[in-house]
């Protein structure tokens, strides 16, 4: 059974990317709902199979070689993942025909647009089952591929632009990741027969590696992988990319993010079992200080309301940096944790900024007026996903910051700067959205009405974030307490 | 005795030959040229990994030297210069951050500091002084090509940048590791990953945005009107 499960995985993508190369053969003026309808089922049906995946004894070797393998980590994130996709699928439908109406994107791109995003998600899928780091590697290539297509697919000249930038950065960053997967491979023919380079593998001959030549490995694969989840100085390419990106798209991108941190996440697992983890962590921390730094600095003189979110996401991949450099059970747990918390933060922001923009046509906070009148629940959606994002108490990113500061607490230098850093973010987010929400009345304009679709992705998000924030269900706690056993951290 | 020395002189004005490439893909501006430059830059490396077949006999080797010899010495400078066809330029010319002499400079620099990095770790990566060279010269042309991405304009000359960039990292992978399929597997994804979306958006910033997206569309298989 388990030699079948990539097939299963594999399957719904490639159907409904097929099925959309048919329907644009048969007809020359595409149907949003059509491609709509087939995007919500194949996100319904990858949310199945995650939950189907969950219920499964793990770990699984998914094939002969060894290539393909779940454990709950990357079950966890395959949740996620699907669940992120689906409320994006049903987001879409309105959305994408509100960009149509507008002609900000031609209807004759539907076919492309839509199967890039089916494609994503199976890619995305098949890098959280890959124990093999140069398959990863692969899939987080192909995610850049695929993101980037989807940006190009906005009528706008400057999305060309974005599209090349984050080609250019992450891919000249993954290329050192491919020179770290290649000393690793060449450390690994010590003492592994042949050598390998299946993380299951690694793991239990990390000991006896050699480790200096493991500290450059590491620090290469790092750029990489870390570029890719908008770690700073290679985060570059991710404001641009999230704010010229539809909407929906951007939401997505929380996964691709996602990704690029369970890459780290893995190879910080595997730093901890090699004899001297310290420059593993120290570079981690640097990393993410100096993520956090930028970021909340950057958060500062912002202007538009999608640029507020991606730098509020490059912040959210510092703290995750943050917590990791501290390689103990109690931090991983919470930067575990984030992995779930953080997607749909962002998911709620840019739902509710997408609704925004639908309403005024523009990102920029000048452009807004009476919000809570003309869009009230995006409004409601934006408010309380800022104050998420800063990590207001009772909203989940408060109990991930909490206790990755309590964890630094032995370090009080850093300490004190990453709490300067968060004062300095959330000061810059709450300064945005009091600008935004005073800005003086402009000429009458008539209220966008919001189709249902695009309002039911908020409200779950809404939900989610208000349960996650008061209450970790003690299965789900269970469920992050295993990954970090799986992670050889527990203590 | 006299065929191992014959095979080591060989890989050492590969490794050398390799390097003058390099060098003048920083300061090439006729892209016509540029392209040329990259084909024989990987047909070099393509002959590097025969060479390296015919001394170790390892398959993959073999495999490398012939996906090398078919899509960078063949297919990808065809592509390019389909692309260039269909631009209008034919030449680039401007530089941004560093001129082509400060390159150089900084190139000379690389090398040296990569080549110290290398011998420090010759051991732990056991290393004999040939590999050594190849494994310093693979890192030099991978930063060499980055060089190129940051200090030109243009897409294109970005794109042969990223893509002497690529073939820095696979020879560096000749010289380190006896490579599993899986790399090439990866390797080819790469390729095909800059061949489709770099030559896809190079259409695009230099055409009407309109245009671009007929050839979207069409997924840049198109001719021009």
């Amino acid at each position: 059974m388990a030699a079948y499960i990539i097939w299963i995985l594999c399957l719904p993508a490639l159907l409904s990317a097929g099925l959309m190369v048919w329907l644009s053969r048969r007809s020359a003026r595409p149907d949003n709902r059509h491609y709509s309808l087939l995007n919500i089922i194949q996100a319904a049906v990858y949310t199945g199979l995650g939950l189907w995946l969950a219920n499964l004894e793990k770990p699984l070797v998914l094939s002969g070689n060894g290539y393909f393998y779940a454990d709950t980590l990357a079950v966890y994130e395959i949740l996620i993942t699907s669940g992120v996709f689906l409320l994006s699928a049903i987001y879409a439908r309105g959305y994408v025909a509100s960009l149509i109406n507008q002609e900000e994107i031609d209807a004759s791109l539907l076919p492309v647009f839509y199967g890039s995003l089916c494609l994503l998600e199976l890619v995305l899928i098949l890098g959280f089952l890959s124990n093999n780091l140069a398959l990863l590697w692969i899939f987080i290539e192909l995610s850049t591929l695929l993101s980037a297509v989807l940006i190009v697919t906005l009528k706008a000249r400057e999305n060309i632009t974005a599209a090349l930038k984050y080609v250019f950065v992450a891919s000249t960053a993954m290329l050192f990741s491919f020179m770290g997967i290649i000393i690793l491979f060449g450390l690994s023919q010590d003492t592994i027969t042949g050598g390998s380079l299946n993380w299951t593998g690694l793991m239990a001959a990390a000991a006896g590696f050699n480790q200096r030549a493991f500290n450059i490995a590491f620090i290469l694969m790092l750029i990489g992988f870390g570029a890719k989840s908008g770690m700073a100085p290679f985060h570059t390419w991710l404001p641009q990319a999230y704010t010229r990106a539809p909407s929906v798209v951007s939401v997505a991108y929380g996964a691709v993010l996602n990704l690029g941190l369970y890459a780290v996440l893995r190879l910080l697992a595997l730093s901890q079992q090699t004899a001297d983890t310290s420059l593993a962590n120290t570079s981690l921390m640097a990393t993410g200080m100096l993520t956090l730094g930028i970021a909340a600095f950057s958060l500062l003189a912002r202007t538009n309301t999608k640029k507020v979110i991606a730098f509020s996401a490059v912040e959210q991949t510092g703290l995750a940096l943050a917590g990791m450099s501290l390689a103990s059970p109690l931090a991983l747990f919470w930067v575990v944790f984030n992995q779930l918390a953080q997607p749909f933060t962002k998911a709620l922001l840019f739902f509710s900024a997408g609704i925004w923009h639908r309403q005024y046509l523009s990102n920029k906070f000048t452009a807004v007026f009476k919000p809570l009148i003309l869009q009230p629940l995006a409004s409601t959606g934006l408010i309380i996903g800022v104050a998420a994002a800063t990590g207001v108490p009772l909203l989940p990113v408060f109990l991930v910051k909490f206790n990755i500061l309590a964890s630094l607490a032995q370090q009080p230098l850093l300490l004190v700067l990453a709490l300067f850093f968060f004062m300095v973010a959330a000061g810059g987010m709450g300064y945005y959205l009091l600008r935004a929400f005073s800005q003086a009345e402009n000429p009458p304009t008539p209220a966008f009405k919001t189709p249902l679709s695009m309002k039911v992705p908020v409200m779950i998000c809404l939900v989610l974030l208000a349960i996650l924030g008061i209450y970790l269900p003690p299965w789900l706690s269970e469920v992050i307490r295993t990954i970090t056993i799986e992670l050889g951290m527990a203590a | 005795m006299n065929e191992v020395v014959l095979i080591t002189e060989i890989i050492r004005i590969l490794l050398v030959l390799i390097l003058g490439t390099a060098v003048l893909v920083i300061t090439q501006r006729s892209l016509n040229s540029l392209f040329s430059i990259y084909s024989i830059q990987s047909l070099l490396l393509a002959v590097l990994a025969l060479v390296l077949f015919w001394q170790e006999g390892i398959t993959s080797l073999l495999l490398i030297s012939i996906i090398t010899l078919v899509s960078k010495v063949i297919i990808i400078p065809a592509f390019l210069r389909s692309v260039l066809r269909r631009i209008s330029i034919k030449r680039d010319l401007e530089f941004h951050f560093l001129t082509p002499i400060s390159s150089i400079i900084i190139s000379v620099l690389l090398l040296f500091g990569v080549y110290r990095v290398f011998f420090e770790l010759r051991n732990e990566l056991h290393f004999g002084p040939l590999f050594l060279l190849g494994a310093v010269i693979g890192v030099s042309l991978a930063l060499m090509g980055m060089m190129v991405i940051f200090s030109r304009r243009k897409v294109i000359t970005k794109t042969v940048g990223y893509l002497t960039m690529e073939n820095g990292v696979l020879l560096f992978g000749l010289f380190v590791a006896d490579l599993p399929f899986i790399i090439e597997v990866l390797v080819l994804v790469d390729l095909l990953m800059i061949l489709v979306l770099a030559s896809l958006l190079a259409f695009g910033i230099d055409s009407s945005i309109e245009a671009f997206h007929e050839r979207l569309r069409n997924f840049g298989l198109d001719v021009e009107e």
